[in-house]
């Protein structure tokens, strides 16, 4: 498929709020752990900011925003659809729980709330994907559990950059805890990641030539699409990068999006150091812009078996 | 199945003969009917691009000197099972029940390209212009024409055809001559492998045995 970089920012930076508001929650949700000034001015905001760039760049994908609204209206068959409704549930339940915070007490339910609709939005976002049968890539529940916990890291590293923004290293639950627990969750991911792309090189393609054009026979090939020109059809499908990109964007994944923020992490977990969880969230994010390229560039459409040949 | 009526086309692999004049007729008709314009960009530069309803594709099969070239026109397979249209979020896209065509509603897609991701046929083209989805309609501002004479109330393609390659008609008549052709000469659907059930059908070549008979005999 051809990587959509309306997709690519909507998922990282909505994935991102929706890791936060989880640790945040999770924290708060017994008895307040995170203070609530921190809350008020710092977790929540950041976090519906983030939601709603995220929702921003999601409208760059249409070619009718205009007409965006009525995307709420198939909920009963479209995941598609049912995410368009859970992403401004989590930025009304973000907001109410703000209100809740600055009027002194947040009630446990608003809390679980909050970690309902987050998972939600995660749900229809990653089954938007894995509901299409034949991209045989996505379909599968990796692509789930990959998105959640891609959440997750840049969600956790961003709280622990934002707990050192506020307060330093005097936090309560103490930075080395938050380093520790984010580098496991890195490691988790990585660990995952190296799985899904083991698997997506195991794939045996259902479709090929016989079973598209039904032509009986040995060594089917196609001579002519049909066409010289371009069409949405040679778009839209292939990433159109050659193999020593693909491989070259496949390292740097690895080094920025994993490797790079656990060696920094590692350090950090003896003498935490604001600088290196900035540099952390930074490489990260810029890793996960290109992991979420390149689940995109790595999906097979079978609709390319019929366009092969320029002629 | 279901009672109803499903329009379709089958088409036969035998006669095809690769001029692409379904194509172009396709194009004429509707580019300036209910579904159009079918807008073309930089058409007379180096790398046009346009958007198309029906492609003739051609494939080669078998190693020399017992080689076939089939020509294989494609569009939409309007499937029994069509899973373009759940997943669109407006609803846009929707299968008649009166007749089991599957179309757009043009005035209520918002171009976000999801139900061409979910076609594995590849039937459906974004028009680059106008910002919608666009797929081949059967030509349903065609065959319910009351202004046209009858004889040429059928898909633009069909009547186009110089070797008669494209049958329509209901393929849940067992009366139907589309039904017929699938029945007596094994029409088949296309990539049964994902469980979409195309309406539209193939009449594989028999050709090749008539060949391969005639090689025998000598």
């Amino acid at each position: 498929m051809r990587p959509q970089f309306s997709i690519i920012f909507f998922t990282t930076l909505a994935g991102m709020a929706q890791g936060l508001l989880f640790f945040v929650a999770l924290l708060n949700i017994e008895e307040p752990v995170l203070s609530a000034p921190f809350l008020s001015m710092l977790a929540l905001p950041v976090s519906f900011i983030l939601l709603s760039l995220g929702l921003v760049a999601s409208f760059f994908h249409l070619g009718h925003p205009e007409r965006a609204w009525r995307a709420a209206m198939m909920w009963r068959t479209s995941w598609l659809s049912r995410e368009v409704i859970a992403l401004p549930l989590v930025m009304a339940l973000t907001a109410i729980t703000f209100f809740f915070v600055i009027s002194g007490m947040v009630p446990a339910w608003i809390w679980a709330a909050l970690l309902i609709s987050i998972f939600a939005l995660w749900i229809c976002t990653a089954k938007i994907y894995q509901c299409i049968r034949f991209i045989q890539e996505w379909s599968h529940p990796s692509t789930l559990s990959n998105f959640i916990l891609l959440g997750l890291t840049s969600g956790g590293l961003l709280l622990e950059f934002l707990l050192m923004v506020w307060n330093g290293s005097n936090v309560p639950l103490g930075m080395s805890f938050i380093s520790g627990a984010n580098f496991i969750l890195l490691f988790l991911a990585l660990n995952l990641k190296l799985w899904i792309w083991r698997r997506n090189q195991k794939l045996k393609p259902k479709s090929n030539l016989a079973s598209a054009t039904g032509i009986k026979g040995n060594n089917i090939r196609q001579t002519s699409m049909g066409f010289m020109g371009g069409s949405f059809n040679t778009r839209e499908f292939f990433h159109h990068q050659t193999d020593r990109v693909i491989g070259n964007i496949r390292k740097i994944i690895l080094l920025m999006a994993y490797v790079g923020p656990m060696i920094l992490l590692a350090f950090a977990m003896n003498s935490p150091n604001i600088v290196q969880i900035a540099v952390a969230l930074l490489m990260h994010y810029i890793g996960l812009l290109a992991e979420r390229w390149m689940f995109f560039a790595e999906a097979n459409h079978p609709q390319n078996l019929y366009y092969q040949r320029v002629s | 199945m279901s009672a109803n009526k499903q329009l379709a086309l089958v088409i036969d692999l035998n006669v095809c003969v690769g001029c692409h004049a379904c194509v172009t007729s396709c194009k004429e008709w509707n580019t300036s009917g209910s579904a159009g314009p079918l807008t073309d960009l930089n058409a007379y530069g180096a790398s046009p691009s346009g958007t198309f309803f029906n492609r003739v594709q051609t494939y080669e099969a078998g190693s020399f000197p017992n080689t076939q070239t089939v020509h294989f026109p494609k569009s939409c397979l309007h499937c029994e099972e069509p899973p373009c249209v759940p997943v669109c979020p407006t609803g846009a896209s929707y299968k008649r029940k009166e007749d089991g065509i599957v179309l757009v509603d043009y005035d209520k897609c918002i171009g976000c390209s999801y139900c061409s991701w979910a076609c594995p046929y590849g039937a459906r083209e974004l028009d680059e212009e106008r910002q919608v989805m666009t797929k081949c309609t059967l030509c349903v501002d065609r065959i319910y024409s009351e202004t046209l004479p009858e004889s040429e109330r059928k898909p633009a393609c069909v009547l186009a055809c110089p070797t008669s390659a494209r049958i329509f008609g209901d393929v849940h008549d067992p009366e139907s001559a589309a039904s017929k052709a699938i029945e007596e000469r094994g029409g088949y659907a296309l990539m049964p492998e994902w469980e979409t059930q195309p309406a539209n059908h193939y009449l594989p070549r028999s050709i090749m045995e008539t060949i391969d008979a005639a090689r025998n005999d000598k």
